[in-house]
């Protein structure tokens, strides 16, 4: 009789940093609560374990993720900024920001999508290619025309 | 950050399910990682060329569904649109003033203009509303279903207020 483990009540990492560890993963045993004695000391080892697992992998993609939620959060404030400052600052700012946070956001739609290691390779590539010219369009765009917060205000005004 | 945000949602977690537990002491090293387990899984059952179970067709739709699957097709929208506004940029010769009077000068009528504002503004809406439920969940907060169910809601309802306030600015 054997109690089943929920990871998500226990592991608050999420899955996707457990993916992108390379060797020293391992499986838990699963015990009935019975048969343990300290089950707050255990709860601070499952807590402690990225650390005590640290040297096994690397924490590239759990910072990926924190980055892409912190652009998310810098994306948010900028909507304001631009309606009520617009200018060339917040112009180049909003194209640096929308495009990486489109990139990171599109490259989350390929690796849900697409598997395989030369399609996923090609895809990338292929998104890599679309956000860098993206970049540049807007960037372009904010140089030699009106700029990204005066086109959208004259798009409006009709 | 991620600890930070751990230590944060921690509190109303760990103290949830006092019955259950697991034991780190004694493990098994893993021999591949997750990933090399997922190619594995999808090169073997392409080689087999065996076909997919059904799901999108059989799966009873709920409205976090539909909404976690709008909330993608936004993105990718929202995307696609500044993409092909950036590319236009670089490949068509003239200003932007030039195009939007071109446009204009089609007049097709106020109500046909606020649609497209509609088009344009709910996308936009509702994706950020729904990224901002989306950071909630991330902090570890609103998962119990009837709270999934009340943060969708009033995703929309927000959603749709602001996208009918921003085509008739």
């Amino acid at each position: 009789m054997a109690a089943i483990v929920r990871l998500s009540s226990v592991c608050r990492r999420g899955v996707r940093p457990l993916l992108y560890q390379s060797t020293l993963l391992s499986r838990p045993l699963v015990v009935p609560h019975k048969y343990q004695e300290q089950p707050h000391l255990l709860t601070a080892r499952i807590h402690a374990s990225q650390a005590l697992y640290a040297g096994a992998g690397s924490k590239a993609a759990s910072m990926h993720w924190t980055a892409e939620r912190a652009l998310s959060i810098l994306l948010l404030a900028m909507g304001p900024v631009a309606y009520f400052s617009p200018g060339p600052v917040i112009d180049y700012s909003l194209a640096a920001a929308l495009t990486l946070h489109g990139h990171w956001g599109l490259g989350q739609v390929l690796t849900d999508y697409v598997h395989g290691d030369a399609k996923i390779k090609a895809a990338n590539a292929g998104l890599f290619l679309l956000s860098t010219v993206t970049f540049a369009g807007l960037c372009y765009f904010n140089y030699n025309d009106v700029g990204i917060c005066k086109a959208i205000a004259l798009l409006w005004s009709k | 950050m991620a600890l930070l945000l751990r230590v944060i949602a921690r509190p109303g977690v760990c103290l949830a399910r006092p019955q259950y537990s697991v034991i780190y002491r004694h493990v098994a090293p893993m021999g591949t990682t997750a990933k090399e387990e997922m190619n594995k899984f999808w090169a073997k059952n392409a080689k087999l060329n065996r076909p997919m179970s059904p799901h999108l067709a059989i799966y009873q739709w709920s409205v976090p569904m539909m909404m976690s699957v709008t909330f993608r097709g936004t993105g990718v929208g929202l995307s696609g649109a500044i993409s092909a506004f950036a590319l236009l940029a670089l490949a068509l010769p003239g200003q932007y003033p030039y195009y939007l009077d071109l446009i204009h000068s089609l007049s097709v009528g106020p109500f046909l203009i606020g649609l497209a504002k509609f088009g344009l503004s709910f996308p936009l809406s509702f994706h950020t509303f729904n990224g901002v439920r989306h950071l909630w969940w991330d902090i570890g907060k609103g998962f119990r279903i009837p709270e999934v169910y009340r943060t969708g809601y009033t995703v929309i309802g927000l959603s749709v207020i602001t996208s009918l306030a921003l085509c008739l600015l």
